[in-house]
């Protein structure tokens, strides 16, 4: 897959993973788990690549006597996950397209 | 591996980052096997399913980007004494040249195999222009009742039409292993930044 696309989708999917409220790393990763495999170093970089970008925000929490860090989006974040829906609604045409374009050879 | 282990060797393997960062890393790491610990794994199982240090590290490395870590190395960790100064501006014709030379390796390396493959797949498409035109203009030939040229033309651009897939064929092959040797030189570049990184990946 174009790592650009792959990053984008990514980042989407981190993004969705704490739309409905803040969540925490290892959290995301299971949630994200049953579709994409994420590793530590990767939930890293995109979650540090999010919050430079203003999409979500960083708190951290006491938690059983210690820090944990939980991860809010931003209304920048779901202006983007909104963005990558209209987005993705012209690739699935244009994927229905060639499917059609397929199916009549 | 216990937890305060895994930490210890992951900072001593990236120790080349800032401090800033340093800390970051470790308290994501720490607090992903805290995380699993409180689920019920035990410090060792929460460890090792992170994965092997090695690949953690090369990981990391290959998700920093290669300017981050220069910039790191060269933004100096202290004020820099008057006599340091002096001496980074009288070596600045020694050190500036050993750098524009290494530079232009690195490019030349880079250049050279780009040409190979732009050269292999300029030959390939060269074989498939030849192969095409040469099938077109044989059966021509034979056609207008120049039947022994235009089925040499025929045989000719068969020829062409099967060294076409070879050196397709070899042109991708190299692009891959061009685009590998590329990575793996970029990652051993990085290694070099970080003190730790350098044995293992």
């Amino acid at each position: 897959m174009d790592i650009q696309l792959k990053r984008g989708l990514l980042d989407v999917c981190v993004l969705s993973a704490i739309k409905g409220e803040a969540s925490y790393g290892y959290k995301i990763i299971k949630d994200l788990g049953h579709c994409i495999e994420l590793s530590e170093s990767t939930l890293y970089t995109i979650l540090k690549r999010l919050e430079l970008a203003g999409l979500l925000t960083v708190e951290a929490v006491e938690h059983g006597g210690r820090l944990r860090k939980y991860y809010r989006i931003t209304a920048e974040g779901t202006a983007r996950i909104a963005e990558f829906k209209r987005e993705w609604r012209e690739v699935m045409s244009i994927y229905q397209f060639i499917m059609k374009g397929d199916e009549a050879l | 591996m216990n937890k305060q282990e895994f930490i210890t060797s992951l900072r001593r393997r990236l120790v080349g980052l800032s401090e800033v960062e340093l800390d970051a890393r470790a308290d994501f790491y720490s607090e992903m096997i805290d995380d699993r610990v409180e689920e019920g794994a035990t410090e060792e199982e929460a460890v090792a399913a992170i994965g092997p240090l090695d690949d953690v590290v090369r990981e990391i490395l290959s998700q920093i980007p290669l300017s981050h870590l220069v910039k790191e190395k060269v933004k100096p960790k202290r004020r820099l004494s008057g006599v340091e100064i002096l001496l980074l501006v009288l070596g600045a014709p020694l050190w500036i040249s050993l750098l524009a030379a290494g530079f232009a390796v690195a490019v030349a390396i880079v250049a050279s195999i780009f040409s190979v493959i732009v050269s292999l797949w300029a030959a390939g498409a060269s074989l498939v222009a030849c192969g095409v035109g040469g099938l077109l203009a044989g059966l021509l030939m034979v056609v207008l009742g120049n039947g022994y040229a235009g089925v040499g033309l025929v045989g000719a651009a068969l020829v062409c039409a099967g060294g076409a897939i070879y050196v397709l064929y070899l042109g991708k092959a190299v692009t891959k292993g061009a685009a590998w040797v590329i990575k793996k030189g970029i990652l051993a570049i990085k290694c070099c930044f970080l003190k730790g990184g350098r044995d293992h990946a």
